[in-house]
């Protein structure tokens, strides 16, 4: 009976105490992210120095830098540097501004304008898979919307089987899916600034224009930099789309039109079984991410 | 003056009008091309010709089985939800709440691994989860995504605020600390774990990356991925194809209808998709 309640009341200290809690409680997630992250996570440096293919790998071999050496002298490689630049640079100041002026529109005192929060919102919801396959429809040669782009002096051509605007295509993809976040994000923070300023301006005759460029953008930049960066950690990482618009041929199809760091490494990582040198490749493009990161943060501070 | 701003007002409602029809359209297009026939796609064909023909497929061919590619969906997101609502608010308490040796320890890996693009380490998980032998199954699309630590940095925000009185009130009734956690503070979450589920709802529902590395299955394929192969197989079905866009994207999009309000503010105060 003593002994009994002992345990109980053993029990009982140990169910109160903040350090047999506190790890009893991080545990589940200390065992699963030690398995199902920190340690692939290692596993992708050591790889990356490894000649591993996954038909074989017992016979991985050790071979110090020479995934790195290829990687930087494959021409393949600083194409697809290149491309995932261009869909950040193309993509990002566009979805940024059209998110601005979107989130503007919605936020006025006007009928509808929930319904229309929700038009610009459900691209955002819904899969990238899905958008990628309707656009694809809507972007065949023939189609009214190919026709219509013709106005603008765009060839009437398959956008995404077509080399030219393949990347465009996967930009454009991007572009509509993003805007609605960031419509959510600037209409959080159009609803933020006090109504008196623009009463302020108004009174001492600012035109809108004056009042947007004066109040609402200095108001709004700290979220402009939020949008701006989430944006371009996303579009370094699209990956769905452009493996949509790949179908059955190799990842940055057209003739490697497409071809992104992500889909280089995992054409070579996971479709070839190339371990080691796809694990080379994402370190690298995981230092790239981080030099971004880096460079917008150096940024943000020198101009906040 | 007023006309002025009458004029502007117009203009901008314009505007509006034009950009919604621009985002409307995709969406318009898909529905009304999944009831036409091959012959008037592209076409305004009149109510009379429209078909469920294409929708028909997908409930009779076994290899474009979207009832079963549901019901992977469903049990992949259940799965995952779960192990996230358990997992993450216990190590969101303990970090917010609990004093114990290594707890800053915890914390930082929390903040380190929160940075970190997927792409990062999926070779590697493939390979494990390859080891294991858990391609095409549940485990492997579920048991690595039980918790994010995304979303235990934003539980442990909230538990913050919740003050230590709570749980002090809590033990002179005779409760643990342990006990408080889950009799009081838990429920008092109530509506941020709402917003974590329906962000990992949202993004587990529509990856596509994950499940189309770990599944080769056409039997075992969730919608997103099963969708991809139909457009691949039926390319110049556009109809079909875009049957497969609406039965594949209705329920999340049901989804978002209901929790509308509670996803918009998720997004707006923590800044992610899931």
């Amino acid at each position: 009976m003593t002994t009994n309640s002992n345990k109980q009341s053993r029990l009982r200290s140990i169910a109160d105490s903040d350090m047999a809690v506190g790890w009893l409680f991080t545990l589940p997630f200390l065992v699963l992210w030690a398995w199902w992250f920190f340690y692939p996570f290692i596993q992708s440096f050591i790889r990356s120095f490894q000649d591993a293919n996954f038909a074989a790998l017992d016979e991985a071999k050790f071979i110090g830098l020479q995934n790195y050496i290829t990687i930087l002298h494959d021409p393949q490689f600083y194409r697809a540097v290149l491309h995932s630049l261009q869909i950040v640079v193309i993509a990002v100041p566009i979805q940024t501004v059209l998110g601005l002026l979107v989130a503007m529109l919605v936020n006025q005192k006007i009928k509808g304008k929930g319904i229309f929060r929700t038009i610009f919102f459900i691209p955002y919801i819904t899969s990238q898979i899905a958008v990628t396959t309707v656009f694809m429809m809507l972007f065949k040669q023939g189609t009214f919307v190919t026709e219509f782009f013709t106005l603008f002096g765009f060839a009437d051509t398959t956008w995404f089987a077509d080399t030219r605007y393949a990347l465009l295509f996967v930009s454009l993809l991007f572009i509509f899916q993003q805007i609605g976040f960031s419509m959510i994000v600037y209409l959080s923070a159009l609803q933020e600034v006090p109504k008196d300023l623009y009463e302020a301006g108004q009174m001492d005759g600012a035109s809108k224009w004056a009042q947007f460029r004066f109040i609402t953008i200095p108001y709004v930049k700290p979220i402009t930099f939020f949008v701006v960066s989430v944006a371009t950690i996303l579009g370094f990482q699209i990956y769905d789309q452009i493996a949509a618009i790949s179908r059955y041929g190799a990842l940055g199809s057209p003739a490697g039109a497409t071809s992104t760091v992500v889909t280089y490494f995992y054409q070579n990582g996971i479709r070839y079984m190339n371990i080691g040198y796809g694990s080379a490749a994402v370190v690298l493009f995981f230092f790239i991410i981080m030099i971004i990161t880096f460079l917008q943060k150096k940024l943000l501070d020198e101009k906040g | 003056m007023e006309t002025k701003k009458r004029l502007g007002f117009v203009s901008n409602y314009l505007l509006l009008i034009i950009l919604g029809s621009l985002f409307a359209l995709p969406f318009l297009y898909t529905i009304y091309t999944s009831f036409v026939t091959m012959q008037d796609v592209n076409k305004l064909s009149g109510f009379s010709n429209l078909t469920f023909q294409n929708y028909k497929l997908f409930f009779t061919n076994d290899a474009y089985n979207v009832p079963q590619w549901l019901i992977n969906t469903v049990i992949m997101t259940a799965l995952v939800i779960l192990g996230n609502l358990i997992i993450n608010p216990m190590a969101a308490f303990a970090l917010a709440k609990l004093d114990f040796r290594g707890k800053k320890i915890v914390f930082w890996i929390v903040l380190g691994s929160m940075m970190v693009p997927y792409h990062m380490i999926l070779i590697p998980v493939y390979v494990n989860v390859a080891q294991l032998g858990w391609l095409n199954s549940f485990a492997g699309l579920t048991v690595p995504f039980l918790y994010q630590s995304l979303y235990i940095f934003m539980l442990r925000q909230f538990f913050v605020t919740v003050p230590g009185e709570f749980i002090e009130a809590a033990r002179l009734d005779g409760l643990t600390k342990m006990g408080a956690f889950w009799r009081i503070v838990y429920p008092l979450a109530k509506s941020s774990l709402i917003t974590m589920s329906i962000l990992a709802f949202a993004g587990t529902w529509n990856s596509y990356l994950i499940p189309s590395t770990l599944v080769s299955d056409p039997e075992r394929y969730v919608l997103v991925v099963g969708l991809n192969s139909v457009k691949d197989a039926f390319f110049e079905n556009t109809p079909l194809i875009m049957a497969g866009v609406v039965l594949t994207t209705l329920p999340i999009l049901i989804f978002f209808f209901i929790f509308q309000k509670q996803y918009i503010e998720g997004i707006s105060s923590s800044g992610v998709k899931g």
